[in-house]
């Protein structure tokens, strides 16, 4: 028996888009690989192109070159509305900003992927009291993200990124907006995520939160500049 | 996305920003009314003017003699025409487009009763001008078949020449004078009210019938012989044939009378219908009808405008309703429908107002005076059919920019 597809494998990947008259280049060649299990911290400066690579690796944002595939399935060959499936069922996303609906409770956050699944109302009910319980806020299922707190508006997105049981969870800057400790406790639910078998990619600007990751990835000017074990990212072979 | 799931999230975000959703749903509501309302009063409109019209004689075409025209004899021979009984029967059993062929004659007595006397028109009639007529007696009888046969001498008087000739007192059996001869009235005919045409130079409610024999016996009058039929008036089988109707009478009335067929002056017709023809009331139908429906279409706009703001501000929802899931399709089917339950919320509500606006005024209106709103299925069905098409169409563009949302510029902008 072969050995699953890696989550993600990038061949290349390039985006160019135009700003104004002109052409920028986001991301000029990156190759990357994600297995199932990893936690995988993508670090960089500001403009470095790691939000431009966390949306292409979410399937908001097509790459204008290079290969993309996930689970060994090229994303090109994909149609629009496959590529919706894919990213309700196949990946779960966390925001800096949380980025929840304002007038839907944290519940019917937590449903609104199953409502694109077709689940019924019932099982719905079920899977995001559940999905609540597993981040800690089933006592807080009814209230409205107007009446959270930032930590626990952070723990319901990452309830509704686990709802589907995703293969991937893609996380960009998820304490960012987050005071000290309501950002390690939030981090500490990621970690347990992968723990329990999730893999899960996280962009962030905390050097201390790169170091607890398994593997960091830095990337600069478009291009993966490291890519290694905590604590010794070494430089990517063949990188000048 | 199920469709009852989409329907349950529109009423769901309509119920959240309700504020907005009831001052949209305002001009849809109004908009629904106003073509309701202003359908039903333009065949109200249309009915009080046809009635007031009509009351002479529904389908009623006049024909009466003249003198033989200028063009066809020397002004000095010039012919005076007029139609006897015998042309009536003839036209009666010629004619195919009249159910009814009536024959009329009437002059100006000093009607008289007890101390009262005043002028009156006194009309010779048949037993059918009733029908004809289309007026109802409101007490006694109508002139009979034998009172022609026996020349008897009674009277059937309209409402207004009753109040002025027997005033509070005297109705059925009272006898009245009628140039110097007795007459007893037998009939009383109920108020006609507004008419706003006439055959001849009163309305019916200031006339008095009497057997047009009875009417012979009062002589010749103008030089003719003394059985002169003034008019003979055609009852139409349909309104529509009416130009038929009068090329008909008048190609028999011309070999009768021994005169030209293009004689306009020698035998005429006049009839309430085409009066009616010459009034502009499609044109009002039609003025009506754009103004309830550019109401209507403003209403739509203002859902346009609404609903494309809604699309702005929810950008970022938009955005993630894709990351989780959504499909373009599903984002524009919510969005869609979304204006379209408010338009259809509107439509219905602005239905039941502009219905109840027609009750309403229907309940204080007089006919002759302020027009009935007249209500017909076909009316409400239009109002919702163009309502749907407003709202669909107002619906669809916002719908369709919801759709193009790039997620990654929205939840970027974030």
């Amino acid at each position: 028996m072969s050995a699953p597809p890696p989550v993600i494998e990038l061949r290349g990947i390039e985006k160019k888009y135009l700003s104004g008259r002109f052409a920028v280049e986001a991301l000029r060649g990156i190759d990357l690989r994600v297995d199932g299990g990893e936690l995988v911290a993508i670090m960089g400066p500001s403009g470095s192109g790691k939000t431009t690579l966390m949306e292409i690796l979410g399937c908001l944002l097509q790459p204008t070159g290079g290969k993309y595939l996930f689970k060994g399935q090229p994303i090109e060959s994909i149609p629009p509305d496959g590529l919706a499936r894919l990213r309700g069922e196949e990946i779960g996303f966390v925001f800096q900003s949380f980025n929840l609906l304002p007038r839907l409770s944290a519940a019917e956050n937590v449903e609104l992927p199953l409502t694109y699944r077709s689940v019924a109302r019932r099982e719905r009910r079920e899977r995001a009291a559940r999905a609540l319980e597993r981040v800690g806020l089933a006592a807080r299922a009814r209230h409205r993200p107007a009446e959270l707190s930032g930590g626990e508006r952070q723990r319901v997105a990452i309830a509704r990124a686990l709802v589907n049981t995703p293969s991937l969870i893609l996380a960009d800057e998820p304490t960012g907006n987050l005071d000290t400790q309501t950002g390690e406790s939030v981090l500490e639910l990621l970690f347990s995520l992968v723990r329990d078998g999730a893999t899960v990619v996280m962009v962030t600007h905390d050097p201390r939160i790169g170091e607890r990751a398994e593997r960091l990835v830095t990337i600069r000017d478009g291009l993966i500049d490291g890519d290694g074990a905590t604590g010794a990212a070494a430089p990517r072979r063949g990188a000048p | 996305m199920r469709l009852r799931e989409a329907v349950r999230e529109a009423l769901r975000t309509l119920r959240v920003s309700w504020l907005r959703t009831v001052l949209t749903l305002f001009g849809i509501v109004w908009g629904t009314a106003s073509v309701i309302f202003l359908l039903a009063w333009g065949i109200g409109v249309r009915d009080m003017i046809e009635g007031a019209y009509l009351r002479v004689g529904r389908n009623l075409v006049q024909v009466f003699a003249g003198q033989v025209g200028e063009d066809f004899t020397p002004a000095a021979d010039r012919r005076t025409l007029w139609f006897t009984l015998d042309d009536v029967d003839v036209v009666r059993q010629r004619s195919r487009y009249a159910s009814l062929v009536l024959p009329e004659s009437h002059f100006f007595r000093e009607v008289s009763y007890r101390q009262t006397a005043t002028t009156l028109n006194v009309r010779g009639v048949t037993p059918e001008h009733v029908s004809l007529r289309g007026v109802r007696v409101a007490a006694g009888r109508p002139i009979r078949g034998d009172d022609l046969s026996h020349r008897r001498r009674v009277a059937v008087l309209g409402a207004e020449a009753r109040r002025r000739l027997l005033g509070a007192h005297g109705g059925i059996g009272s006898i009245i004078r009628i140039g110097g001869q007795s007459f007893t009235v037998v009939g009383l005919l109920d108020d006609v009210g507004m008419q706003l045409w006439q055959d001849g130079p009163t309305r019916l409610d200031e006339q008095v019938w009497i057997p047009l024999t009875t009417l012979f016996l009062f002589g010749p009058r103008y030089g003719r012989d003394a059985e002169v039929v003034d008019n003979i008036l055609l009852g139409l089988r349909d309104r529509r044939l009416r130009h038929e109707a009068e090329r008909e009478v008048r190609a028999i009335l011309a070999e009768r009378l021994r005169v030209s067929l293009t004689d306009e002056e020698a035998i005429r017709t006049a009839s309430p219908l085409a009066s009616l023809e010459k009034l502009p009331l499609d044109q009002i139908d039609d003025l009506l009808f754009t103004l309830g429906v550019t109401t209507l279409a403003i209403g739509g706009v203002g859902i346009l405008t609404m609903m494309l703001d809604a699309v702005q501000e929810r950008r970022q929802e938009i955005g993630v309703r894709l990351a989780v899931g959504a499909r373009r399709r599903d984002v524009l089917i919510q969005f869609f429908l979304e204006t379209f339950v408010i338009a259809g919320a509107g439509g219905l509500l602005g239905a039941a107002l502009g219905l109840a606006g027609c009750a309403a005024l229907a309940a204080v209106a007089h006919g002759d005076l302020i027009p009935v709103p007249v209500v017909r299925w076909e009316i409400v069905a239009v109002a919702l059919s163009v309502m749907s098409a407003v709202g669909f169409l107002s619906g669809l563009f916002p719908a369709w920019r919801a759709s193009r949302v790039d997620p990654s510029v929205t939840l970027r902008a974030e």
